[in-house]
């Protein structure tokens, strides 16, 4: 009995938040602090509580018929749990941080309730258990999000606001015509029933091809990838805390997200591999690697360039699905929870040298490891593991990748890798020796250009704890790779199920 | 069980060094904001950082540390084949940490009355000097790829921090010459490794030499493998941060750098290429490397003579080293039987190099800063590491016999002939090396008794005795020392290096004087040719991207346009809606007549 409510209470822990903090004042912020705080311990602890179910082989689902042959399915599986367990984690984090981001701002409740009902939409999308409910899901993340890009209410980020819509409304119309035509195919689609698409007459397969590119299409956009990635970099205008979540779990992961269950759970990897459909996924991946990194570059500003940054990273998970063989599923599926970290952390970063010292501009970064030395010491962490360098998480999805590559007899993919490594190297580097490196106003030398003293230590606790908790989990997630539990050893338990009968 | 103790602690010991300082600062930060003193930062303690690995290395038995979570699991050893780099190398760290207290001493005051930008540079070396030397650690004892790559990064990183210190306009151009060059290499490495690795789906170090020993393209790996670590042996070519990079550093960093650090490429060589495993089928990439490693060590010589400092000249004098080195690895490459004879002075030679040129370059902070002594006993003991390092006596001439004889019974008569024409260069080096310091000696004695003296004194005495106590593949050298016939063949090249050196001596005066274009050629030599063409292949590369950028953004043009031209018809669809309010009326009447005259008809 319980086990069936487990998915819909952790469910329910954010999405019943949102309605109760627009019962509250604006004022209250204690109340909705804590509210918040503990909304995002319960679901961590749910998710916690599944994942070791879901170690023991304990089923958790939970469903009912919407309408006849459309079912409303919640189920817990190992794929889901990784990403429910990131965005649960990530929340928690990203809660904290928004409450000391936010301070004194107007318009909080509209804020923290649209933050609920977008972590409660990427709850969903891990839980879904089939087809319809990650379309219900997916799009309920589209419009919760919308709020939180345009907070600020000034006209750019309206307009920001206006070009996201734009593209994940249309992105979500094309995944749901996809997702009718298949529905039409062979009725409803249960995530990991892969045979009902397997054993259809091979005369259906350019049909097959033909819907498989829509939905990639339609979930390509929110994934970012080139060249339906424009809208990622213009959202950077949201608060700092929005961003993070967007780029480390929300957005993009839902998109990539959305690509592994296509590949893995409605497909099949056998499937998706004999139609041909990896080769496409790669050379758009490997694209996207390079295009988003070598425009990264380009890029004066810390924001923008973290989020070409991301376009090129979260196509490695892409990548690392695209290689045929257990190794490229692992990497793929580690660097969704290892991108999230590490990304995370960056955003944080760049929020609290915004929000401390009015820093948007990368030239001004200039001598901040002195002025805010464990803010620059999390950044360097995530911008090591971005790079690949071991011990942060990034090197193991490297290391992976290079195996799956070499495994799905696509050596030249490695060449990929190196390159990309040196380009993050080129526009992460820098970046690290203004900070470490360069005498600036902490040693005396100009002036910050808005400096603020927000707490007894470098910058207000709220900000800087976060920051510190996500670069210790990057790091240990790389360094303690090995152990149970860590982000490897899931991403080996899915690959197993996916490659093991 | 005291074995595998001694083998976490040496990783971990300079770990906790490096944090002990800013958990120091951190515990004054009241200090560190108002001006007055501040904590001593290079103190003996400090210093201590190699002393477990030290004691590791002399640690009788060999030891295996298996680690399960550490990243894609852990295997840290201590073997036969690793102690003497281990030896070698933490004797030299910790003659050089010890050296650093002294010759930073007037930065340490400066920093301890107040000076903060003084205290700042402190800071940096004091973290990282522990962390280079973590590092280098690791890579020595790792024996799974993810650790030594690790090993291998942080090192490299890490030293980044110590080129830079002096932070002037030299310095930054040295880093960023040694950055670049040291990205590179590991981008090749990070190939090579994945590549190779993932072929066998290995682990370890062993796994990935049979991997590349089965593979198909087995000689691309090791290629590719060659060329990553090629970058930090200073392989022709690839060697320019070298001399950019070593005058810059401070000297004890220098010394490491030179000493310890570039062999780690050699270390690399060994550790991934299938040496002496006649299976391996690399003899044409071997000849290559011999050839290449020749060029290196001829050329760097030759280049070397022309510059006026002299650090400068001894990083040549390391490129021409490294380059014999290479040359004989790549002899292991074509003859693979050769290689377990030729292995052990391999390890005799780079250890010899990496002992005797740390003395040199220790030594040179000497001159500069001159102890209390005669200068009839201390210019002797400048000369006498220069001499070994051409091979005229001590470890030098040990070392060089042990491969000479090698190579003579291998056959390989020609490459002897070769590297003793590099050994001239090296004397020609050393003398340059040398006048050099003499030329820019210092006058202001500091006490003999001091940490600067003292261990540059030891270090000249542990190199010199090298053969003596360096346990090469499981005990010391059994008779390091050639018999008294076969000296002439040896010691010719120094005596030839010496005229020359003599002979341009009396001509310089009258060269310099008429061509200033010798004094004119740059440190770093290809670096300049390197960096320009990076400079317009950038502009190149830049105004490409522009070209996309205005067409993607003219294409972006026209689909709002037409999007506008949509919009503006899809508006424009009002104006029939009168249109069809009138219609409607004519419409139903029709319908409705329509009705009827069906309804009639029937």
């Amino acid at each position: 009995m319980s086990q069936a409510w487990l998915p819909l209470i952790t469910l329910a822990t954010s999405l019943l938040v949102a309605p109760l903090i627009l019962l509250l004042p604006e004022r209250a912020w204690r109340a909705r602090a804590a509210l918040n705080l503990s909304a995002a311990l319960l679901k961590l602890l749910l998710v916690g509580l599944m994942v070791v179910g879901l170690y023991q082989g304990r089923e958790f689902a939970f469903g009912f018929t919407v309408v006849p042959g459309v079912e409303f399915l919640l189920r817990v599986d190992a794929l889901g749990m990784m990403f429910a367990g990131l965005s649960s984690l990530l929340w928690l984090a990203t809660t904290v941080y928004a409450i000391g981001y936010l301070e004194d701002s107007p318009n909080r409740k509209r804020f923290f309730a649209f933050f609920s009902l977008c972590v409660a939409s990427t709850i969903g999308i891990s839980l879904a258990g089939n087809l319809f409910t990650f379309l219900l899901f997916y799009e309920l993340l589209t419009l919760s999000t919308y709020p939180l890009v345009v907070h600020r209410g000034h006209p750019a980020g309206l307009a920001a606001g206006t070009v996201y819509l734009r593209y994940t409304l249309s992105g979500g119309l094309v995944l749901l015509l996809g997702v009718v035509g298949l529905h039409a195919l062979v009725g409803d689609v249960t995530f990991g029933e892969r045979e009902m698409l397997r054993d259809l007459d091979p005369s259906y397969h350019p049909l097959l091809i033909g819907l498989f590119l829509v939905m990639l299409l339609g979930l390509g956009v929110k994934a970012a990838l080139v060249p339906l990635h424009g809208w990622l970099p213009r959202a950077m205008v949201a608060p700092a805390p929005v961003s993070a979540l967007l780029h480390a779990v929300a957005v993009v992961k839902a998109g990539a997200f959305g690509i592994v269950r296509l590949v893995y759970d409605v497909y099949g990897i056998q499937l998706t591999f004999e139609l041909g459909l990896l080769t496409v996924l790669t050379v758009l991946s490997v694209f996207t690697i390079l295009y988003g990194s070598i425009r990264a570059l380009a890029q004066q500003e810390l924001k923008p360039r973290l989020a070409y940054s991301t376009i090129s990273q979260v196509s490695y998970i892409v990548l690392g699905i695209s290689l045929f063989g257990p190794f490229g599923t692992i990497a793929g599926l580690a660097h969704l929870m290892h991108q999230g970290l590490m990304k995370v952390t960056l955003f944080y970063c760049a929020g609290n040298y915004a929000e401390e010292l009015g820093i948007h501009r990368i030239d001004e970064l200039d001598g901040a490891g002195r002025r805010m030395p464990l803010t620059s010491l999390a950044f360097t962490v995530g911008a090591l593991g971005m790079i690949g360098l071991p011990p942060v998480a990034g090197f193991i999805s490297k290391w992976y990748l290079g195996l799956g590559a070499v495994q799905a007899g696509m050596p030249w993919v490695i060449g990929v890798l190196v390159a990309s490594s040196l380009l993050n190297a080129a526009y992460f580097l820098p970046i690290l020796h203004r900070l470490w490196f360069r005498a600036g106003p902490a040693h005396g030398k100009g002036q910050w250009p808005e400096e603020r003293c927000l707490g007894r230590f470098e910058t207000s606790g709220w900000l800087l704890w976060p920051s510190l908790a996500t670069a210790l989990f990057s790091l240990l997630a790389g360094l303690l790779a090995g152990l149970p539990f860590s982000p490897l050893d899931l991403a080996t338990l899915v690959a197993t199920e996916e490659y093991l009968p | 069980m005291t074995a595998t103790l001694l083998l976490i602690l040496a990783i971990l010991w300079p770990l906790v060094l490096m944090l002990r300082s800013p958990l120091r600062l951190m515990m004054e930060q009241e200090a560190l904001w108002r001006p007055g003193p501040r904590p001593k930062l290079l103190d003996a303690w400090w210093a201590s950082a190699p002393l477990p690995a030290l004691a590791l290395a002399l640690w009788p038995g060999e030891t295996t540390l298996l680690l399960e979570g550490w990243l894609l699991g852990g295997v840290w050893q201590l073997d036969e084949a690793r102690r003497p780099w281990l030896l070698f190398s933490t004797l030299l760290w910790g003659l050089a940490g010890v050296y650093a207290r002294g010759y930073l001493i007037a930065e340490q005051q400066a920093g301890e009355a107040g000076d903060g930008e003084t205290f700042r540079r402190l800071t940096g070396l004091a973290l990282l000097w522990p962390l280079t030397l973590a590092g280098n650690l690791l890579l020595l004892l790792a024996e799974d790829i993810p650790s030594f790559y690790l090993g291998f990064a942080v090192m490299t990183f890490a030293a980044y921090g110590l080129v830079v210190h002096a932070d002037n306009r030299d310095a930054h151009l040295g880093g960023r010459a040694y950055l670049i060059m040291a990205l590179f290499g590991e981008a090749l490495i990070l190939g090579g490794l994945l590549w190779a690795a993932g072929s066998a789906e290995t682990l370890t170090l062993t796994g990935l030499r049979e991997s590349i020993v089965d593979a198909e393209q087995g000689a691309w790996m090791a290629a590719i493998l060659w060329l990553g670590f090629g970058v930090k042996a200073g392989v022709v070519g690839l060697h320019v941060w070298l001399p950019l990079a070593h005058p810059v550093a401070p000297t004890p960093a220098s010394a490491v750098l030179s000493g310890v650090m570039i062999k780690a490429g050699l270390v690399g060589w060994l550790s991934v290429l299938p040496l002496g495993d006649p299976a391996a089928g690399l003899e044409p990439l071997g000849r290559l490397v011999v050839v290449l490693g020749l060029v290196g060590a001829l050329g760097a010589a030759l280049f070397g003579i022309t510059q006026r400092h002299p650090k400068a000249v001894l990083a040549y004098s390391s490129v021409s080293q490294m380059g014999m080195l290479t040359a004989l690895v790549g002899i292991g490459l074509t003859d693979p039987a050769l290689w377990p004879a030729l292995s052990v002075a391999v390890v005799l030679f780079a250890a010899h190099h990496g002992m005797t040129k740390g003395a040199l370059f220790l030594g040179i902070g000497i001159s500069e800063h001159p102890p209390r002594l005669p200068a009839w006993l201390l210019w002797p003991l400048l000369v006498l590491p220069a001499l070994s390092l051409a091979g005229a006596l001590a470890s030098g001439l040990a070392s060089k016999w042990a491969f000479k004889g090698v190579l003579y019974e291998g056959g390989h008569g020609a490459l002897v002939i070769w590297l003793s024409l590099a050994a001239v260069g090296t004397t020609l080096l050393m003398a340059r090396a040398l006048w050099r310091q003499w030329r820019e000696r210092g006058h202001h004695a500091i006490p003999l008794l001091g940490t600067m003296p003292l261990a540059w004194l030891f270090a000249i005495v542990a190199a010199t005795s090298l053969p003596l106590w360096l346990p090469v593949a499981g005990g010391v050298v059994d008779s390091p020392w050639p018999p008294p016939d076969e000296l002439p063949g040896l010691l010719w090249p120094v005596g030839a290096g010496l005229a020359l050196a003599g002979l341009g001596f009396y001509g310089l005066a009258d060269i310099t004087r008429r061509r200033r274009v010798v004094w004119r050629l740059m440190p770093g030599d290809l670096w300049w040719p390197y960096a320009s063409l990076a400079r317009h292949l950038g502009a190149g590369l830049k105004a490409f991207g522009d070209g996309l950028e205005t067409r993607g953004s003219r294409l972006r043009a026209w689909l709002v346009a037409q999007e506008k031209g949509a919009m503006a018809w899809i508006d424009g669809l009002t104006r029939y809606e009168r249109r069809f309010r009138q219609l409607a009326v004519p419409l139903m009447i029709g319908v409705a007549v329509l009705l009827l005259l069906g309804f009639w008809l029937e």
